[in-house]
């Protein structure tokens, strides 16, 4: 916790960010237009971020606003503009079938719920994750060590991976270069560019 | 004592999986669908940091490491799975997750 803030006035925040992030993330579930939606979805990440601020995590509450509401979610709105047909208008929203469903998560939800309800008390050594102390812990190379480096290793191979299979699915056929589209893209760009020309003239 | 207690996190975390599987379960566009996961990824990430702070000295640090890795296979699993939205979006010119039920048929 912040030593500056005192008990009362964490909790508080933590009341806000709370019901910040519950009602983005209901935002989420009955929108139309999936580009609201991701706007709602960085919102309940922005919230989670102060959360895991307030449980002495400032390194993850960096790293989510980095990765998460920047890198992610920048991915998810592009590629929606690039797809513009994606128009929620195209596709059912809410119908009576999907309300039904909805009996699914509300019934796992109070499982959750009722299984969380015990309390641990919060650890008197448990210590504040800043980078100093991650750090070590994560490179720690020794053969006593926990051997994350290994799994960090492990997810730069993922990583590449992922990168080369989403190329890979992205392309329209793996025998065009990205340079030089297909020749129906091509023929339709020459008959855009035509067009233009003459609304220029 | 902290004042923040541990089941507050757990129940913020367990209604934010349930909000991530309404809308994995209602919506039908394909969109919405990748974001309910993503939202699911992030409640189970404020689990882990929620838990951390009841664990004593290194296994905090263990509470707080696991996220790190969650958050880079997300956005491993984001990076491909939008990259087979817009693989199966070109073929059928829709992002309704119920027109692509050949495995159906």
């Amino acid at each position: 916790m912040f030593e500056s803030l005192n008990h009362s006035l964490g909790t508080i925040y933590f009341g806000a960010f709370a019901i910040i992030a519950v009602a983005c993330a209901i935002g989420l579930l009955v929108v139309r237009h999936p580009l609201s939606g991701a706007i709602n979805l960085v919102g309940v990440m922005l919230a989670l971020s102060g959360i895991y601020a307030l449980l002495d995590s400032p390194f993850l509450a960096v790293l989510q606003i980095l990765v998460y509401a920047g890198a992610i979610m920048m991915l998810v709105v592009f590629v929606i503009m690039v797809l513009n047909q994606a128009k929620d208008h195209r596709v059912p929203g809410l119908d009576w079938f999907s309300v039904i469903t909805l009996a699914v998560p509300v019934v796992i939800g109070f499982m959750l719920v009722s299984t969380v309800r015990m309390n641990l008390p919060a650890s008197p050594d448990a210590q504040r994750a800043t980078v100093e102390v991650l750090a070590p812990r994560l490179f720690d190379v020794t053969a006593a060590g926990p051997g994350y480096y290994l799994l960090f290793e492990l997810i730069g191979i993922l990583l590449l991976v992922a990168v080369v299979a989403a190329v890979l699915l992205a392309k329209r056929s793996l025998d065009t270069s990205a340079s030089e589209p297909d020749s129906a893209d091509s023929a339709r760009e020459a008959q855009e560019v035509q067009k233009e020309s003459h609304g220029a003239h | 004592m902290a004042p923040i207690e541990s089941y507050h996190v757990q129940a913020l975390a367990a209604v934010l999986f349930t909000v991530g599987i309404a809308v994995v379960v209602t919506r039908r566009n394909i969109f919405l669908l990748l974001m309910g996961v993503e939202l699911m990824l992030n409640a189970v990430n404020l689990s882990f940091i929620g838990f951390a702070r009841t664990l004593p000295g290194d296994a905090s640090l263990t509470g707080n490491l696991v996220p790190l890795f969650t958050i880079a296979i997300a956005a491993a699993e984001a990076c491909v799975g939008l990259a087979m939205v817009i693989c199966i979006t070109r073929r059928k010119d829709t992002v309704d997750a119920d027109a692509f039920s050949e495995m159906k048929e």
